[in-house]
C-alpha cells in the first residue's frame, strides 16, 4: 500500500478521520465506565485516537521490508463496552467509541469469531430455537449445572441475566391476528406507524409490544409489523461486521418501503432505534440514500410520544400512579441526544415519582455483561445503580432498553419494566378513574 | 419538543452558575454542552483576579475595573455575593474552599515546576496559600510510574528564586518518589486511576502510611509536602483529612494536565447542585442552529442521531467560552465568529493576530476578543443597543478580559453568570412555560 493510498483510505473512513481534532486531554477517560472499574482497559483516548495513528483503514497492517508484521496496538479494544460515554462527553467531537468498534472489527476480521461471541451476535437464530423449544430452553437457561458447563465450554458467565423465551414470537402471533382479522386496508402515514419490534419483542418480551400497540391506537395510530431481522447490534458489538451489514440491508429494504411512503418507524428497543438512526451509516459504513431516509423516519417510542405532547396530540388522560420509580437512562439513549423522554413522559401521570438514576451505566452494555470475563466488570459497572434501586426501596424499576432491565432485575430483584409499560398502566388508572365517575351521579360542572 | 424556561448552552463554571441561579428561582434550566471542558481541563481553584500589580483579588478586580471596557467594570461588585453564594453549594458536593477576595494574592508552585498567583483555592491545595516561614522546608513527592508529576523537574525548578515572583519561599526542595501499591505494573497511570483508588479506604490507608514512611526518611522536619492532585475523587474529604492526619508534613495537592481530578471535583458539586435545583445537563449535544421570532430566541436545536434535537425555550444563555473554549471561532478571511447565533464580535484586525513571543506577559491581543453587552449581559451591536432581548452572555465569551492572562476567568464567570440569571429570572412574563407545561 502507498502512502497516497493509506491517506485516502483514512480520509474516506469519517469516524477514523476524527482522530485528527483529539486534543489528547483525556476528557472521554473521565467518563469511562469500564476504566472506572478495571485496569485491563487503560481507557478510550489511549485504546481510540492514540492507538488511531498506529492503524491503517484496512484490516491489513501496513508492511515494511525486512519488519515483522506489526500488530494492531490495540488488543484491549476488546473491553471496551461500546457504551458510547466517550463520544458524549468529547469536546472536541471525536468519535471515539464509533472508532473502538470498527477497530474491534478490523482485528477480528479475517478471523473466525469465538463460537460464543458469535453465538451472542445470532439474536435471531437464539431466539427462535430458543421459542422452538421454549419449555425446554427456558428450563435448560435456568438450570445450574448446565449454566456452569455453559460458561466452561462456551464462555457466558453462570450468573448472566437471561430472560425467558416467550411461546411463540410476536411475528406468528402478530400474523395470526391479522389472519383472524381478515385483510383489512392499511392506514396511511398519518394513522399508522411502522413498529420495528427488535429481538426482545419478537422472542422474549411480548408485553413490551403489546404495551407499544396498545398506547400507539389510543394515540390514533395502527401499528404495521412488516418482516424484520435483528438490527445487527449484537453483531455490531462483537466485531462481525459482514454479518451486520446482511441484517442491516435485509431491514433497510424492508423499511425503507414504508419510509418512502410516509411511516415512521418506531421501536420500543432503545438500542435498536439507535443503531438504525446511526450505526448503519457510522459504524457500518452504509451510506446508500436508503439509510438516511430510513434513520430520519425512525423514533425511539418515548421520543414519539413526547412529540405528539408536544403538538398536543397526546392522549393524557392519565390515572393517578402512587409511586416511586427508579429511571436508568441506558446508554444508547443517550446516544440518541434526546434528553431523557421517558422522564418528561412519567412527569405527565399524576402521583408518579419517577427518579432519574443518574448514574452512567449498568455494565450489560448489550452483551458485554454476559461474557464469563466480563461479567465481573459489568457488575462492578452497574453497583452503584444497583444500590441506588435498592436503597430506593420502590417496588418497581423503568428502563427503556432490554438488557440493561433483565440485568437490573436480575442485580437488584426489583422488578424493571419498559417505560411504556408504567404509562399503559397509568392509562388504565385513568380509565378505571373515568368509569368510576361515570358511575357516580353527576357532582356539578366543573 | 421538549421545552425550558432558560436554556443554558455550556457546562463550564460560568454555565452551571448560570442554571443553578435560575434554576433556584424557579425557572425549569437544560443545560446542552457538547461535551466536557473548562471544567475538567482547569486546576480546580477560583481565579478572580491573579494580576501582578494586585495584592490581594479585591484589589485586582478594581484595577481590572479600572481597565476600559474590562467586564468588572460593571460586574467586579457582584464577585464577593457571587463567592459567597457559591460556597456552600460546593460545600455540599463535598468541596471546600479557602481564601476570599482579601486573601493577599500567593505564589503558589505548580506541576512544571513554575508559580501562579491564587488566593482561593480548595482545601485540598490551600496549604500551599500561606507564606513559607523562615527555613520552613518543601518536599515535593510523587508517586513511582506516574508520569505527568516529575519531582526532580518540578523540585530543581521551584529551587530558583525567580520562580517565586519576589515572594517568600521554602528554604529548601527536596523531591522523593513513592511506591503505591498495585500502581508498578502500569504503563498508562493517570491521575483519575489514582484518586479513584484514594476512594477505597484499605488502599488509601495502605498508600498513606507509604507516603508517610518515605517522608519520615527525608532529613529535617515539618513543612510541606506538594502531591499531585489525585488524593480522592468521591470522597476527598475523607482522604485529604486522613492525609493531613498521618503526613509529618502540611501536605497540598498540585493541580496537573487533564482529567484534572480537582476541576472534576468542582464539576460534579455544581452538577448535583443544579440537579438538586432541579435542572437538568445534557451533554455531547452540538448546537445547530437557534430559532428566533425578532429579537427573542424561541428554540434552540442540536444535532443527534439521525434527527435534530430541538429545545423550545424562553431565555437563552450563551456561556460558551471564548475562543479557547469554543465559542468563537476564527475565519480564514481575519473574522471571529460566534458560534451560536452570530454576533457581532469585538476582536482586534487581523493584523495584530501574530504575536511574536507566545509567553509575552501582556498576553495575546485575541484573548480580549468577545460579545460586547450592556449591564444586564444582553449582547449588543456596534451602536451599543441589544441584539437580542432574551438573551444573556456569561463567562468567557465575554469581551474586554484576559480570562487566562488576568486569571480573572472565574470571578468574571461566577458574577456573570449568577447576573445573567437573575437578570432573566427577574423579566416578567413572556418566557413562562406554555400552558399545559410539563412541569409538575
Amino acid at each position: 500500500m502507498t502512502i497516497a493510498e493509506l491517506i485516502m483510505d483514512a480520509s474516506e473512513e469519517a469516524v477514523g478521520y476524527t482522530s485528527d481534532e483529539c486534543l489528547k486531554c483525556n476528557v472521554c477517560l473521565t467518563v469511562c465506565p469500564v476504566a472506572r472499574v478495571t485496569d485491563l482497559f487503560p481507557g478510550p483516548k489511549y485504546v481510540g485516537p492514540q492507538a488511531q495513528r498506529f492503524r491503517t483503514g484496512r484490516a491489513q497492517p501496513v508492511q515494511i521490508a525486512g519488519m515483522p508484521i506489526p500488530l494492531s496496538p490495540d488488543v484491549t479494544v476488546d473491553y471496551c463496552s461500546g457504551c458510547g460515554w466517550c463520544t458524549t462527553a468529547c469536546p472536541a467531537g471525536v468519535k471515539v467509541a464509533e472508532m473502538n468498534s470498527q477497530s474491534r472489527a478490523r482485528m477480528k476480521a479475517g478471523k473466525r469469531p469465538k463460537l460464543r461471541d458469535w453465538g451472542l451476535g445470532q439474536t435471531d437464530l437464539v431466539g427462535r430455537v430458543g421459542v422452538l423449544f421454549s419449555p425446554i430452553s427456558n428450563w435448560a437457561l435456568a438450570n445450574r449445572p448446565i449454566r456452569a458447563l455453559m460458561e466452561t465450554t462456551v464462555g457466558i458467565h453462570r450468573e448472566a441475566p437471561f430472560p425467558k423465551f416467550g411461546r411463540r414470537t410476536l411475528q406468528a402471533t402478530w400474523k395470526r391476528r391479522q389472519k383472524r382479522r381478515g385483510p383489512a386496508a392499511v392506514p396511511g402515514p398519518d394513522k399508522a406507524v411502522v413498529y420495528f419490534h427488535g429481538c426482545s419483542a419478537n422472542y422474549y418480551e411480548q408485553h413490551v409490544a403489546d404495551a407499544a400497540i396498545e398506547i400507539l391506537k389510543r394515540n390514533g395510530f395502527e401499528t404495521i409489523i412488516p418482516e424484520q431481522v435483528c438490527c445487527g447490534l449484537p453483531l455490531i458489538s462483537n466485531g462481525i461486521y459482514t454479518e451486520a451489514r446482511q441484517r442491516a440491508h435485509k431491514n433497510l429494504d424492508v423499511l425503507a418501503r414504508y419510509a418512502r411512503q410516509g411511516y415512521r418507524i418506531v421501536g420500543t428497543s432503545t438500542s435498536c432505534t439507535h443503531t438504525i438512526k446511526a450505526e448503519y451509516r457510522e459504524m457500518l459504513d452504509i451510506h446508500e440514500d436508503d439509510a438516511s431516509l430510513v434513520a430520519n423516519a425512525t423514533w425511539d417510542i418515548c421520543e414519539f410520544l413526547l412529540d405528539l405532547h408536544e403538538q398536543g396530540r397526546l392522549d393524557t388522560r392519565f390515572g393517578r400512579l402512587d409511586e416511586d420509580l427508579p429511571y436508568h437512562a441506558p446508554c444508547q439513549l443517550r446516544s440518541h441526544g434526546i434528553g431523557l423522554p421517558a422522564m418528561d413522559l412519567f412527569a405527565l401521570v399524576p402521583g408518579l415519582r419517577a427518579a432519574d438514576m443518574d448514574h452512567d451505566c449498568c455494565g450489560i452494555a448489550g452483551t458485554y455483561g454476559m461474557k464469563k470475563e466480563k461479567y465481573p466488570i459489568g457488575m462492578a459497572v452497574g453497583a452503584p445503580l444497583f444500590d441506588k434501586i435498592r436503597a430506593s426501596g420502590a417496588a418497581e424499576a423503568a428502563c427503556d432498553s432490554e438488557t440493561c432491565r433483565w440485568q437490573i432485575e436480575k442485580a437488584t430483584g426489583t422488578r424493571t419494566r419498559h417505560p411504556i409499560e408504567i404509562l399503559l398502566q397509568a392509562y388504565r388508572a385513568g380509565d378505571a378513574e373515568s368509569r368510576k365517575r361515570n358511575e357516580q351521579p353527576a357532582a356539578g360542572g366543573a | 419538543m421538549p421545552s425550558a424556561d432558560v436554556v443554558v448552552i455550556g457546562a463550564g463554571l460560568a454555565g452551571l452558575t448560570a442554571a443553578i441561579a435560575a434554576a433556584e428561582s424557579g425557572a425549569h434550566v437544560v443545560v446542552l454542552a457538547k461535551g466536557h471542558a473548562a471544567t475538567h481541563w482547569g486546576p480546580g481553584g477560583i481565579d478572580v483576579a491573579g494580576i501582578p500589580a494586585a495584592s490581594t483579588p479585591r484589589d485586582g478586580i478594581r484595577l481590572l475595573a479600572g481597565q476600559p471596557g474590562h467586564p468588572y467594570g460593571f460586574l467586579g461588585d457582584d464577585v464577593a455575593a457571587a463567592l459567597d453564594w457559591l460556597r456552600p453549594h460546593l460545600a455540599d458536593g463535598g468541596v471546600d474552599y479557602v481564601g476570599d477576595l482579601d486573601t493577599p494574592l500567593q505564589a503558589v508552585p505548580t506541576s512544571i515546576g513554575g508559580t501562579r498567583r491564587a488566593a482561593i483555592l480548595p482545601a485540598g491545595q490551600a496549604a500551599a496559600l500561606s507564606p513559607w516561614s523562615p527555613g520552613e522546608r518543601l518536599v515535593v513527592c510523587g508517586i513511582a510510574g506516574f508520569k505527568d508529576f516529575w519531582p526532580e523537574a518540578i523540585a530543581a525548578s521551584l529551587s530558583r528564586e525567580r520562580i517565586w515572583q519576589g515572594g517568600s519561599r521554602p528554604a529548601s526542595v527536596t523531591p522523593i518518589s513513592v511506591a503505591l501499591p498495585g500502581l508498578a505494573a502500569r504503563h498508562n497511570l493517570n491521575a483519575l486511576e489514582i484518586a479513584r483508588r484514594f476512594d477505597d479506604p484499605a488502599w488509601r490507608a495502605t498508600a498513606i502510611a507509604a507516603l508517610a514512611r518515605a517522608l519520615a526518611a527525608v532529613p529535617g522536619s515539618g513543612g510541606r509536602v506538594a502531591l499531585p492532585a489525585v488524593l480522592g475523587i468521591r470522597d476527598h474529604a475523607a482522604v485529604l483529612a486522613a492525609v493531613q492526619e498521618h503526613l509529618p508534613a502540611a501536605p497540598f495537592e498540585m493541580p496537573l494536565v487533564p482529567p484534572s481530578v480537582p476541576g472534576m471535583r468542582l464539576y460534579a458539586a455544581l452538577r448535583a447542585a443544579l440537579i438538586r435545583a432541579g435542572g437538568r445537563v445534557q451533554i455531547g449535544e452540538m448546537i445547530e442552529r437557534v430559532e428566533r421570532d425578532g429579537r427573542r430566541v424561541t428554540a434552540v436545536t442540536a444535532a443527534a442521531a439521525a434527527r435534530m434535537y430541538t429545545v423550545r425555550t424562553g431565555a437563552l444563555v450563551l456561556a460558551t467560552g471564548g475562543i479557547a473554549g469554543g465559542g468563537l471561532v476564527a475565519e480564514r478571511d481575519g473574522r471571529l465568529m460566534e458560534v451560536v447565533l452570530g454576533l457581532p464580535v469585538e476582536a482586534p484586525p487581523v493584523n495584530e493576530w501574530l504575536a511574536l513571543d507566545a509567553f509575552d506577559p501582556a498576553g495575546h491581543p485575541l484573548e480580549k476578543a468577545g460579545i460586547r453587552t450592556d449591564t444586564e449581559l444582553r449582547p449588543v451591536g456596534a451602536d451599543g443597543v441589544p441584539v437580542f432581548d432574551n438573551v444573556r452572555v456569561a463567562g468567557s465569551l465575554l469581551a474586554g478580559q484576559r480570562y487566562i492572562g488576568e486569571r480573572c476567568g472565574d470571578g468574571v464567570a461566577l458574577s456573570s453568570g449568577r447576573r445573567a440569571a437573575r437578570s432573566l429570572t427577574a423579566v416578567p412574563a413572556g418566557h413562562a412555560a406554555k400552558p399545559g407545561s410539563k412541569r409538575p
